[in-house]
């Protein structure tokens, strides 16, 4: 009998990361962008969504990995694929600024 | 395809057009405006307007399949054999569910199809009325786009858009879930669509091609790895220009091959787990892998981190998703393949060594037809050599469609292709029960063409009801069903790796396959023994009309070489 290699079990590796989506306003955009998401392999911890003054929404997701193979730019590929996403990019974080 | 100016001039005429229509002619009509012929469906309450109309639209033959599937995969087929977009239409309910394998396949498989289901009405949608499913939502993660139709007035830009973006960029499965009031209801208005704006660029940039140029020319051991896309992507004949410019060795995937004529010079054979043994050591010792529209599926590469270990990677796809998304790309080439491979011009590889190495085990490892093997040795009938013989004697000049099992791997090694679009197998998916319907789908849409279906008594059970279709429409099918008793790939697993634990994989009661196709009116015979093999293909490749050729073939024949899975291509297993 030949030995099978056990599948790994994944552990999240607790990536996580911010994305800004750009969708317009079609029914059915909202839940394809949020299940892509999901199905590629994240979890979310936060979403929110606003009406742009151009009638699209800016979709902005905070999201973690379910512990398989994570690449954000990938699943930002992913999601620009998906006809009424105008856009899809990570959003670093910002430098805390001072006041003066 | 529809370009994004054609495109533009059919909204001018959509908009132009303000007679009074109901949204199921305006469909049927807005469908037949994209050159569409042949619809593969199946009528049921949701969908009757549809129906109610269809007769008016003299353009469109609709083939009634018995199995909302049986629709779905011949439209598939259709679209494989053609190049064109295929079209299924199903009820709501079980009749849009029983399309789900099909949309699936197609998007496995990157097969442009426009599938069109009845819905329920508005005002029912979302109440668990009477063969309300939401359809939309099942098929959210399986379609390219899809759509709902809330309007009549939306439907000519709809069903454009719908068709210009099923065939655009990587192809895929569209989704139209047309209530049944929409499809009633009677419109002057219409209304403008808006183009499809992502329209992918031509070629990759002139300065990653020079860097791909570059690392060709420094590579040692450089091996084309070739997948679907090449089909997909119009690219066959440039993909030849190119390796008869570098003369570099060539793997494909399942779905690539026919990309290079079998018995091409540079061409080493499939990779993978059923791969053969040239091509999977290749992979493993190269150090440039030149990637063209093939997607690192974990059936081509095995382990992943043990794939083509010390190779640098270049890799040309239409769909830039598929960049690193597996393996990391040391140069990418996005946009239209075949732009790419016409550009690519590093001269001939300076890779004599390698070329003789890869060309050597070619020879070493190819397959003997002639030695008796398997259960010719006691006079019955060995599958590989059968479909080795088939293939050599239509010489390439046929469709081959397949189910999904050990003959289908047979298939991918035995038989001869120098067109890609000439097997037509469900790579991605893997659907059972794919062959039958694809074939018939196929023939139709190449009706000059001979198209054989090569299925297993498994998988063709599992849409054996379209035999009656063949019928119908006289469609002149050549069927060649291996009966193994069993089903034969789960059979071959549960022996290798599963000591030999057989659960649920006897059929040793099948019907009778020939009396079984008799009854639904088609000519049908068996053999059983290896020197039947000859008149039972002249008898199959004779007939006129359609046919079932039952082979009764050794249960305990395997697929080899097998890659175990989870494991390097370099640990095959064989005989």
């Amino acid at each position: 009998m030949v030995e099978l290699q056990r599948n790994k079990t994944f552990e999240p590796s607790g990536v996580q990361g911010k994305l800004k989506i750009v969708l317009h306003d079609v029914s059915g955009t909202l839940i394809r962008a949020l299940g892509t998401i999901e199905r590629r392999g994240y979890d979310y911890r936060d979403v929110h969504c606003t009406q742009r003054v151009d009638g699209d929404f800016d979709l902005l997701v905070h999201i973690e990995d379910t512990g398989g193979p994570s690449n954000l730019d990938t699943l930002c590929k992913q999601l620009e694929r998906l006809y009424n996403v105008v856009s899809a990019e990570k959003v670093g974080r910002r430098k805390h600024a001072e006041r003066a | 395809m529809t370009t994004a100016t054609q495109f533009e001039h059919q909204q001018t005429k959509i908009l132009a057009n303000r007679e009074p229509k109901s949204g199921a002619l305006l469909l049927l009509e807005s469908i037949a405006a994209q050159g569409v012929d042949t619809i593969f469906g199946y009528p049921g309450g949701a969908i009757m307007p549809v129906y109610d109309v269809l007769p008016k639209v003299g353009s469109l033959r609709h083939i009634l399949c018995r199995h909302e599937q049986g629709c779905g995969m011949a439209a598939i087929g259709y679209a494989r054999a053609t190049g064109k977009t295929g079209t299924a239409f199903a009820t709501s309910g079980p009749g849009a569910t029983n399309l789900v394998t099909a949309i699936a396949d197609a998007y496995l498989d990157s097969v442009p199809v426009v599938f069109v289901t009845g819905q329920v009405t508005s005002d029912l949608m979302g109440t668990d009325a009477f063969q309300e499913v939401d359809i939309f939502g099942i098929t959210l993660p399986i379609v390219k786009h899809s759509y709902i139709a809330r309007d009549p007035a939306d439907i000519p830009g709809m069903v454009a858009e719908a068709y210009f973006i099923a065939a655009e960029g990587r192809p895929g499965p569209v989704l139209i879930d047309l209530p049944k009031d929409v499809a009633n209801a009677l419109t002057t208005e219409r209304h403008k669509w808006r183009p499809y704006p992502k329209v992918k660029p031509e070629m990759g940039q002139s300065d990653y091609i020079s860097k791909a140029e570059d690392l060709i020319k420094d590579s040692k051991k450089p091996l084309f790895y070739i997948g679907g896309g090449i089909a997909q992507g119009d690219g066959v004949k440039e993909l030849r220009d190119l390796v008869n410019r570098t003369q570099i060795p060539v793997v494909s995937t399942l779905k690539g091959l026919g990309s290079l004529p079998t018995d091409h010079p540079q061409f080493l054979g499939m990779l993978g787990m059923h791969g053969l043994k040239a091509a999977n050591y290749a992979v493993q010792e190269c150090d440039l892998l030149i990637v063209a529209g093939a997607r690192f599926d974990d059936r081509a590469t095995g382990k992943l981190d043990t794939f083509a270990p010390n190779a640098k990677v270049i890799h040309m796809d239409i769909d830039i998703a598929e960049i690193n998304k597996l393996r990391k790309t040391d140069v990418f080439l996005d946009g239209s393949l075949k732009k790419n491979l016409e550009a690519l011009n590093p001269g001939e590889a300076k890779c004599e060594d390698w070329r003789r190495l890869c060309f050597s085990r070619r020879e070493e490892y190819e397959w003997d037809y002639k030695s008796p093997i398997g259960n010719m040795k006691t006079g019955g009938v060995y599958a590989p050599k059968l479909l080795h013989d088939l293939s050599r004697r239509v010489e390439g000049s046929a469709i081959i469609t397949c189910d999904v099992g050990q003959h289908q791997m047979w298939v991918a090694q035995h038989c001869y292709f120098d067109n890609p679009k000439d097997h037509i197998t469900s790579g991605g998916l893997g659907t059972m029960g794919f062959g039958l319907p694809a074939g018939l789908g196929a023939k139709l849409g190449a009706p000059n063409r001979t198209v054989i279906t090569v299925s297993g008594d498994g998988s063709i059970m599992m849409n054996i009801q379209e035999l009656a279709t063949l019928f119908r429409y006289d469609i002149p099918l050549k069927i060649v069903l291996l009966d193994n008793s069993a089903l034969g790939m789960v059979r071959q697993w549960q022996e290798v790796f599963f000591e030999k634990n057989y659960s649920e994989v006897n059929l040793d009661d099948n019907p009778d396959f020939a009396m079984v196709a008799k009854a639904f009116q088609i000519e049908a015979f068996t053999i059983t023994k290896g020197d039947e093999v000859d008149d039972g293909i002249e008898r199959l490749l004779s007939a006129t009309g359609p046919i079932l050729m039952h082979v009764k073939i050794d249960t305990y024949e395997n697929v080899w070489p097998l890659v175990p899975p989870g494991r390097s291509n370099a640990d095959m297993m064989e005989r």
